[in-house]
């Protein structure tokens, strides 16, 4: 238990010796247990549910285990162009994943390490913007795309949300948590604050960078509102604007077993995404040994 | 707001470093660093302006009218807002949101002990933890609602199964007034928790090891070096987690929406959020103007809490 | 460095804008011709945007745009399902900024408010023969006279209840004509306590339950004229106080059960054995796990009959559309003769055109629908004003505190009528 709390790879305890990972650290494992199951249970409710028939998922009191096994995915591609969806998911997610993360890490540097006038309440404005309810957006982001001609657009879909104030905070936090000797060094051999940047900080901010790549591609995926009100050819829309048709029935007969089979091939991408990524915290953890 | 400005302007904690760091730029000058600033932070200002502020100075104009759905607005200066604090809707609908945030504030100290547990080195199955515990990140915010119903349905519910076992009666969780709110903010934190685990093991990792080794030389055992080197090295993860967290809740919607079941639920007074008193108004009852004024009420009321939250920073937040 | 970068923005923007210039030379010029023929527009090319609410009828709504298409084939009809939750968000927001679709669904309580704010087309009787429909639905997208809306479908409410439930209870099922009586006195026969099983659940829904019973009672919940309420009457109370009565007897689960728990889930897992729900809930009745033991009765009688609140949905064509006259023309054509064919064959829905019902009455072998067709002759159109969604937030609010005797029947409506009523007066 102390190594974890203590995060220090290098230390050996005498007395213990090198015993099994498993029984030196039962206690965390078993914390981590309960935690995370108490996480998956509804997971595992959903991944249930989307092998029921509709009656059987709609029983009072509620059925757990399906009867009879319902093979419900094909009829998921029949209510929803679900191929079309994802790739449309897809490429939104990217673009603007891509598009925060570099213009993001650009303004948190500025917010971090460069001195300009007017600093301090620039920096309040842009946290002004995550603090007004995003529904009030709506109508006026709605008029200004209309009148640039990016209704019913992928294009239009992904322009505002390339820009980010809770980006721009994130890596703020992230650069101003860094030591500054590596960036005087730097500094005084003659670089500007570009050089600085690209050559000393970027590096550096890696696992910074991926904690805001993983937040913005999974709000990208999973953000409905704004995706539905411009869009209006099916072929256009993401995924979650087809998840959300599928869950809402006029007549509160939603077809769970088909929403729910929905819902975990739409999760499939996100989750893939997080696993393939974490392999870059785990390269954090190698930089982090050569500081210091 | 001029009181908490050079706050967020200047790293905290040595003014003796910021002073070592000013001659190497002396050679820049000011001048040049604006030019430099409009690279770095020029386009997303840009964007943020045409897209969020330009769309927030309107609202402001349509709270200070009386507007239905289709426009036709007729000017009514600060009426709306005057309504608001005498309006028991929105009173109690602030009331509800500040202890749901409040609660959901647990969710912090719950995320940094386990994102510290993750960081053990050595342990095995850590990227099986840490897709577990992220999971609920990525399930559809209307199938957790459905879940959580069932877990806390009144006479069928999970909870209550579990419950009975210990000869403890439950009740209908979340149509009980006493207790809806309560259960609607744990699922709140639920929800978080896997987000605030991955910024803070961000964090964690950018912590460098000569830390730790001191701490180790000088004795320290291991909760005191949670508590005197962790948590202090972890505090600009933990700041912008808290500050998020808070500005998040405080806007909450979705799962109190979904959470609720349907407009007949008999503890929606006790339970509704301030902007989902701002659907109802904006996009049920059509009165737009008085939604804008609630909606810039609460942007109000965050930036006042967040300015606390920075100007608070100086006091417990360590940059290098 | 930065000399470059300027330049090539400087580029980049010339590019767009010669780009921009182009694609609006460009439009101008089709419109000039276009504009040489408007006659009667529907010779032009044309792609008409259609807004619809539920994915189950996509498959029949394509269907008809095909076969509008034939008639005309210059015009193109893209489809697009919005889910009811964020229908009329997106339709505001849109509208509002004056770019909705061409044609789209549009329901009672929505109606007034579009209609009196000038967004939606009026149909006229060289598109729409107002005599093919019910004339309660003909009154429910009319204003002022003209006529906004042409009638898609309808539903109208009946008793669907379990023969199995009767049966084990030796209760004899309903027969068309039962009173309020044999409802009441069913109610709580069918009630076993000990078995788990309601005989009625007092769904706090006034189209499924209230509604019905108020002008079944003599009273009304709005007037003709949209401008008061019927909530402070006698009658009024009677008509609510009756489901009421079945939570305070125990013979429906509670307010907070049925919260809980949808109604008609217990009531298609065997749970409740009488349930009132509309002709749209049939088909998920017979896909329930009680299906086969379910069948459905008309409303019993009340002091003044068995009406039931007819609502149905509406084609309507947007006043501010790019291609009115196609779009009028195709809103009238969803809901023409073809078009009910079309849907009734898929039995999703009742076409409110006359005479097209068949289909839909024998899309259940097992169930009695035919009453569904049969109280659209007396059925009274669902309650309705200029901004229904106003005090129908009133009605969420207080009717579940009534019927779960948090407040007496007379105190709660009376406190209802006097806040709705107060809303209604700011329509004026």
């Amino acid at each position: 238990m102390s190594e974890a709390l203590s995060g220090s790879a290098a230390v050996h305890r005498p007395g213990r010796g090198n015993g099994r990972p498993w029984l030196r650290h039962w206690a965390i494992h078993l914390v981590l247990i309960v935690g995370s199951a108490f996480m998956v249970f509804p997971f595992v409710w959903e991944f249930l549910t989307a092998f029921k028939t509709y009656g059987g998922s709609v029983l009072v009191p509620p059925q757990w285990i399906p009867d009879p096994w319902t093979w419900n995915f094909g009829a998921v591609f029949d209510s929803i162009p679900l191929g079309q969806m994802a790739l449309n998911s897809v490429i939104i997610t990217l673009a603007r994943t891509l598009g925060q993360v570099i213009l993001c890490t650009m303004a948190g540097y500025g917010f971090a390490r460069l001195n300009f006038p007017l600093r301090g309440p620039l920096f309040l404005v842009f946290l002004s913007v995550l603090m007004v309810p995003s529904q009030l957006f709506l109508l006026p982001q709605f008029e200004i795309l209309r009148s640039l001609g990016l209704l019913n657009s992928l294009e239009g879909i992904v322009l505002p949300g390339l820009f980010s104030a809770f980006g721009t905070f994130l890596m703020r936090q992230f650069f101003m948590s860094m030591p500054l000797e590596l960036e005087e060094a730097a500094r005084l051999d003659g670089a500007n604050p570009w050089q600085v940047f690209w050559r000393v900080m970027l590096p550096l901010a890696k696992p910074g960078i991926v904690a805001l790549a993983v937040f913005t591609a999974l709000w990208s995926w999973n953000d409905l509102l704004w995706p539905l009100i411009i869009v209006s050819d099916a072929d256009k829309q993401p995924l979650s604007v087809g998840i959300s048709l599928l869950a809402s029935d006029p007549h509160n007969q939603t077809n769970y077993p088909v929403l729910m089979a929905a819902a975990l091939l739409a999760m499939l991408p996100m989750l893939v995404t997080f696993i393939v990524l974490q392999r870059q915290f785990i390269a954090g953890i190698a930089f982090t040994g050569s500081k210091g | 707001m001029k009181l908490t400005a050079p706050q967020t302007a200047a790293p905290i904690v040595d003014p003796g470093r910021e002073r070592a760091t000013a001659p190497a730029r002396r050679g820049r000058g000011p001048h040049t660093s604006a030019w430099w600033a409009l690279l770095f932070v020029g386009p997303t200002f840009a964007g943020l302006a045409v897209f969020y502020l330009y769309p927030t100075v309107r609202t402001i104009w349509i709270s200070l009218n009386d507007m239905g759905p289709f426009g036709r607005p007729t000017f009514v200066g600060l009426d709306n807002y005057a309504k608001l604090f005498a309006d028991d809707v929105f009173v109690t609908a602030l009331r509800n949101t500040f202890v749901y945030s409040l609660i959901v504030l647990l969710g912090i100290p719950i995320a940094t002990v386990i994102a510290a547990l993750l960081n053990t080195p050595g342990l095995r199955g850590r990227g099986v933890y840490r897709t577990l515990f992220f999971l609920p990140v990525v399930t559809l915010p209307a199938v957790v609602a459905l879940v959580w119903r069932l877990i806390y349905n009144g006479d069928y519910g999970i909870l209550n199964q579990a419950l009975g076992y210990l000869g403890i009666r439950g009740t209908s969780w979340v149509t009980n007034p006493h207790t809806a709110l309560v259960a609607i903010s744990v699922v709140g934190i639920w929800m978080g928790l896997g987000t605030n685990i991955v910024i803070l093991l961000a964090g964690l990792q950018s912590i460098p090891d000569s830390a730790f080794e001191a701490a180790k030389i000088d004795g320290a055992g291991p909760v005191r070096t949670f508590i005197s080197i962790t948590v202090p090295l972890l505090s600009p993860s933990i700041f912008i987690v808290s500050v998020i967290g808070i500005i998040g809740s405080l806007q909450v919607f979705d799962i109190i929406y979904l959470m609720l079941g349907n407009d007949q639920n008999p503890v929606k007074p006790e339970v509704r959020s301030v902007v989902y008193t701002f659907y109802q108004f904006g996009f049920g009852r059509n009165q737009y103007g008085y939604a804008a004024a609630i909606g810039l009420a609460l942007m109000v009321i965050v930036l006042a809490l967040t300015a606390v939250q920075f100007w608070l920073q100086k006091k417990w937040v360590h940059y290098e | 460095m930065k000399q470059r970068g300027l330049t090539r923005i400087h580029r980049a923007v010339a590019a767009g804008a010669t780009i921009v210039a182009f694609a609006f030379t460009g439009c101008s010029t089709s419109g000039t011709s276009s504009s040489v023929n408007a006659g009667d527009g529907l010779n032009e090319q044309a792609t008409l945007s259609y807004t619809i609410w539920d994915a189950a009828q996509k498959p029949a709504m394509q269907k008809i745009v095909d076969e509008f298409t034939k008639i005309h084939p210059n015009i193109t009809i893209n489809i697009d399902v919005v889910g009811t939750k964020d229908y009329w968000t997106k339709m505001q927001t849109a509208v509002s900024a004056g770019s909705g679709p061409d044609v789209f669904w549009m329901n009672g309580p929505n109606f007034a408010l579009y209609a009196s704010n000038g967004t939606l087309a009026p149909l006229d009787s060289s598109l729409v023969d107002t005599s093919n429909y019910p004339k309660a639905l003909v009154d429910l997208y009319s204003l002022d006279g003209k006529l906004y809306g042409a009638p898609k479908d309808f539903d109208t409410i009946g008793v669907f209840y379990n023969k199995r439930l009767f049966q084990e209870a030796g209760v004899p099922l309903p027969t068309a004509g039962w009173t309020w009586d044999d409802f009441k006195a069913d109610v709580a026969k069918l009630t076993n306590k000990s078995a788990g099983v309601y005989g009625i659940a007092s769904a706090p829904y006034g189209q499924m339950t209230f509604y019905n019973t108020i002008y079944q009672a003599g009273g009304e919940v709005i007037n003709a004229a949209h401008d008061q309420i019927g909530y402070g009457s006698p009658q009024a109370a009677e008509g609510v106080g009756i489901w009421a009565d079945f939570i305070k007897n125990g013979q429906s689960p509670t307010i907070q059960q049925m919260t809980d728990t949808w109604p008609g889930d217990s009531f298609g897992s065997g749970k409740v054995a009488m349930f009132w729900d509309g002709s749209w809930g049939a088909a998920g009745y017979a896909k329930s796990a009680e299906g086969k033991n379910i069948d459905v009765a008309p409303l019993p009688m009340g002091p003044h009959g068995n009406q039931s609140v007819i609502h149905g949905l509406a084609n309507v064509a947007n006043a501010q559309s790019k291609h009115l006259a196609a779009a009028k023309a195709f809103a009238a054509f969803a809901s023409g003769k073809e078009a009910a064919d079309i849907m009734a064959a898929t039995g999703t829905v009742i076409p409110a055109f006359n005479g097209t019902q068949e289909a839909w009455v024998k899309a259940i072998p097992g169930m009695n629908l035919q009453i569904f067709l049969d109280e659209a002759t007396s059925a009274i159109p669902y309650p309705i004003s200029k901004n229904t969604s106003a005090w129908n937030a009133i009605e969420s609010d207080i009717i579940p505190q009534i019927l779960s005797g948090k407040v007496s029947v007379e105190a709660g409506l009376a406190d209802l009528a006097a806040k709705a009523q107060a809303e209604l007066d700011k329509e004026k």
